[in-house]
C-alpha cells in the first residue's frame, strides 16, 4: 500500500445465489482510498453500488476479494478476513451512514440512546456519565439541540433525522464514514444543509467518505474522485473534474448527458442507450454494455475489456478509450 | 376567462380537521394553465403541490376540505367549477381520466398488482371511448406502442411485476393519455427513475404534448426536471405560491428569498468547486394554527421586523409575468403593497390602542 493510502479496495466480487441462480453483484472491483478525500461511486439503481458499500463495512461477506485497510496504529490488515476480535476494533474506525433516515432509527429509543449506542456496544467500561456527555457534545456538532435529546426519533424531521444518523456514526471518531445515499431522501434545501455539515466535520475531523449516490450533481459537488459502476462493474474512476468534464467511457457519458441541469438556457443533446439494463444473472458476452453502446465493435462483443490506466491516470474499461472522444460538461474558466 | 386558459386555481384553501386542531396546508393558491403549455409548480415536501393537484380531480381524502374555486374550460361544455361538483358524482368521473388525467409518483404502486397491464389500461378505454372489447384493445395496444413499450402483444398480458421500473412509468403515462386528455397533471413522475430513464420518460412526455397538444401540470422538487420541462414555474411555500413567471425569468432572475435560497442550493455541475452550497436555515414550520404573518418569516435573511411579522404579502405582478409575494422585493408593485401593509398596520394599532 502506498503512504497516504487509508484503503485499498482488491478485485472484491460478491454473488448471491438463490434457487441455483447466481447473481453477481459485483465483479472485479478495485480502488484505492486516500486519507482524507472523498470518493464518489455513482451507477442506476441494481448497479451494486449498495452491495460494494456494505462488501466494504462487512456487512456482507464479500465472495472474493480484499480490502486491505490501513488501522489508525499503522498496521496493514486485509478487514475481509481479520478474526472477530480484531474486526470489532477496526469497525470503530469504519461507520455507515444508512440512505432512510425513517427506517435506519430504533423508533423506541430516545435518540440520546441511539447516538450512544456505538459507544455501549465499543466501550462497555465508559462511565454512563460521560457517554451522555459525548453524546450531547456530538448532537450540538451536528447542530441538534441537546435539550430534545430525550424524544423519539417520531418528532424529528427528515434533515434532523439524519443529523441523528451522522451523529450517532461519528460518536466513536471513525476514520472512514460510508454514506450509502446519506441526502438522497431530503429535500433541496436539506440537502444542502446536511452536506455543508459533511464538508465541515471532514476539515476538522480529518474523515475519509465514501460516498455512494445516484445523483451526480451531488457527487459532483462533494468528491474529489469518482467512480462509475454498471451491472456491478467498475467502469470509469478518475478525478471528478476530469471525470465530468472528459468522460472517457461510452456509459460515463451517457449517464452524463442525461442529467437535468437547473438551468432552462442550457441544452444538452442527450445520447441515448439502446434497450434496458441487463439481467445480472444472464450478463450479455464480452464488453457488459456493448448491447446498449453507440460506439461497440466485432472486439466489444466478444472480449471482456479490463479497467486499465490511462494516459492521465484515470482507469477505464473500454477497448476504445483512447480513440473516442467524449462528451462532457464545460467547466467555466473561473 | 379567455378561451386559451385551460385550468384557473382562484383561492385555493385544503384544510383538514385533526385532534389537535385545523391543519391549512393550502392556503389561497392561484394560478392559471393555458392550453399546451407546461407550468412547473415547485417545493418542498409538505408544502402542499401534491393536495393542490388532488384538489383538482376531488380525489383527496375525505377528511380535507377544498375550498375556492378551480374552473376548468371544457372544449365541449364550456366552464365547470371542478370544486362544486359531488366528488363521487357522474360528471367528475366523465372528466377524470377523460378531460384530465394523472400521473402518479410510483409506478410500482400505481397500479394494481392483480390484474394485467393491458386490462388495466383498457379500463380507461372501455369506460370513456368505447364498450367495444376488441376496438378497445386495439386503441390501447396502439398506445402503448406509442409511449415506445416494445412486442406490445406480449406485454399487454403480463403483469406489473414483470416490467421494469421505467417500462411500468411508460405504461402509465399509456394509461393517463389513452383518452387524449387536454389536460395532464404529472406527480413526481420521474422521481422513483435513474438519471438515464428519467430522460428518456421527460423526452416522451415532451414528445406525446406536442402531439396532443395538452397542457401539464409538471409537480416536482427537482429544479433541473422543472428548468428541462417547464414553460412556467411557481414556486410554493408553506401552502401558497410565493413567486411564478416564465422559466428562464425564475432560473435568470429569482426574486422572493426562498426561491433565491432553493437555487442556491442546487450544485451545479461545472461550477466553481471551492463554493459552500447555499442552505436556508431552519425548516418549514407546521401549518397549524398559523399567525397572519408571511410563511417565510422565521428562514428569511432579508425580512423586515415589525411588518413581515404582521402581515402576509400576496401575489403581485411585477412585470409581465412575473409575480412575486415579498414586502422586501425592490420592485415597483411590491414596494406599493409594502406602503400599504405599513398603513395598514399603523391604522390597526391605533385602533387596538383607543379600544
Amino acid at each position: 500500500m502506498k503512504k497516504d493510502t487509508i484503503m485499498e479496495v482488491e478485485h472484491l466480487h460478491k454473488r448471491f445465489t438463490s434457487k441455483g441462480v447466481t447473481v453477481k453483484a459485483v465483479t472485479d472491483v478495485s480502488f484505492d482510498v486516500k486519507e482524507g478525500e472523498t470518493i464518489g461511486i455513482v451507477g442506476e439503481s441494481g448497479c451494486g453500488k449498495t452491495t460494494l458499500g456494505r462488501c466494504i463495512v462487512r456487512a456482507y461477506q464479500a465472495s472474493e476479494g480484499k480490502v486491505m485497510y490501513r488501522t489508525a496504529a499503522g498496521e496493514e490488515v486485509d478487514f475481509l478476513t481479520v478474526d472477530k476480535k480484531k474486526m470489532k476494533e477496526i469497525r470503530k474506525e469504519i461507520q455507515m451512514i444508512f440512505q432512510d433516515p425513517y427506517s435506519s432509527l430504533d423508533p423506541r429509543m430516545t435518540v440520546l440512546d441511539i447516538i450512544k449506542e456505538p459507544l455501549k456496544a465499543n466501550f462497555p467500561d465508559m462511565p454512563k456519565s460521560e457517554m451522555d456527555d459525548r453524546a450531547k457534545a456530538m448532537a450540538e456538532k451536528v447542530g441538534l439541540n441537546p435539550a430534545y435529546l430525550m424524544r423519539y426519533p417520531h418528532a424529528f424531521s427528515g434533515g434532523q433525522r439524519q443529523r441523528i444518523g451522522i451523529a450517532r456514526a461519528l460518536i466513536i471518531e471513525p476514520r472512514i464514514i460510508v454514506c450509502d445515499e446519506a441526502v438522497s431522501a431530503l429535500d433541496v434545501s436539506i440537502q444542502a444543509q446536511v452536506i455543508n455539515l459533511l464538508e465541515d466535520l471532514q476539515k476538522e475531523l480529518g474523515l475519509t467518505y465514501l460516498f455512494i449516490s445516484h445523483d451526480l450533481s451531488v457527487v459532483e459537488h462533494i468528491s474529489d474522485r469518482v467512480g462509475v459502476m454498471y451491472l456491478g462493474q467498475m467502469v470509469e474512476f478518475a478525478d471528478t473534474e476530469a471525470l465530468f468534464s472528459h468522460p472517457m467511457h461510452p456509459y460515463t457519458e451517457a449517464l452524463l448527458s442525461g442529467v437535468p441541469v437547473a438551468d432552462p438556457t442550457v441544452h444538452i443533446e442527450r445520447i441515448p442507450l439502446k434497450g434496458e439494463i441487463p439481467n445480472p444473472a444472464n450478463p450479455p458476452s464480452g464488453c457488459y454494455f456493448h448491447e446498449r453502446c453507440s460506439y461497440c465493435t466485432e472486439k466489444c462483443v466478444h472480449e471482456a475489456p479490463e479497467l486499465k490506466s490511462m494516459p492521465d491516470g484515470r482507469l477505464c474499461a473500454c477497448h476504445r478509450a483512447e480513440e473516442l472522444k467524449l462528451r462532457g460538461f464545460t467547466y467555466s474558466e473561473e | 376567462m379567455d378561451k386559451d386558459t385551460i385550468l384557473k386555481v382562484s383561492d385555493l384553501h385544503v384544510d383538514i380537521k385533526m385532534l389537535e386542531g385545523k391543519l391549512t396546508p393550502v392556503r389561497g393558491v392561484n394560478f392559471e394553465i393555458k392550453r399546451g403549455e407546461t407550468l412547473g409548480l415547485v417545493g418542498e415536501s409538505g408544502c402542499g403541490k401534491s393536495l393542490t393537484c388532488k384538489a383538482i380531480l376531488s380525489i383527496n381524502d375525505k377528511k380535507c376540505r377544498s375550498t375556492g374555486s378551480i374552473i376548468f374550460n371544457n372544449e365541449d361544455e364550456g366552464e365547470i367549477d371542478l370544486l362544486k361538483l359531488d366528488p363521487k358524482g357522474e360528471k367528475i368521473r366523465d372528466i377524470r381520466g377523460k378531460h384530465i388525467s394523472m400521473i402518479f409518483q410510483e409506478p410500482m404502486v400505481a397500479f394494481s398488482p392483480m390484474y394485467t397491464i393491458g386490462n388495466q389500461i383498457n379500463e380507461c378505454t372501455r369506460l370513456h371511448i368505447t364498450k367495444d372489447r376488441k376496438k378497445s384493445k386495439e386503441i390501447s395496444m396502439e398506445m402503448m406502442r406509442k409511449v415506445g413499450i416494445a412486442n406490445v402483444e406480449k406485454r399487454y398480458n403480463q403483469y406489473p411485476h414483470e416490467f421494469s421500473g421505467g417500462m411500468l412509468q411508460r405504461a402509465l403515462i399509456a394509461m393517463a393519455l389513452v383518452c387524449n386528455p387536454s389536460l395532464l397533471i404529472a406527480d413526481e413522475p420521474t422521481t422513483a427513475l435513474d438519471v438515464t430513464i428519467q430522460a428518456q420518460i421527460l423526452e416522451l412526455m415532451k414528445e406525446l404534448q406536442k402531439t396532443y397538444n395538452m397542457a401539464i401540470l409538471f409537480i416536482t422538487h427537482d429544479l433541473g426536471v422543472v428548468a428541462k420541462m417547464c414553460d412556467r414555474v411557481a414556486v410554493m411555500y408553506l401552502g401558497k405560491i410565493v413567486e411564478s413567471g416564465t422559466a428562464e425569468e425564475i432560473y435568470a432572475n429569482p426574486q422572493h428569498p426562498y426561491t433565491r435560497g432553493l437555487m442556491g442550493s442546487v450544485h451545479k455541475i461545472g461550477g466553481k468547486k471551492t463554493e459552500r452550497l447555499f442552505s436556508i436555515d431552519g425548516t418549514v414550520p407546521l401549518a397549524m394554527n398559523l399567525p397572519k404573518r408571511c410563511g417565510f418569516y422565521d428562514r428569511c435573511d432579508v425580512r423586515i421586523e415589525g411588518l413581515c411579522n404582521n402581515a402576509d404579502p400576496e401575489l403581485v405582478t411585477t412585470d409581465g409575468q412575473h409575480q412575486i409575494a415579498c414586502f422586501a422585493c425592490k420592485n415597483e408593485a411590491c414596494q406599493k403593497m409594502r406602503k400599504e401593509a405599513e398603513k395598514r398596520i399603523v391604522l390597526e394599532k391605533t385602533a387596538g390602542k383607543e379600544a
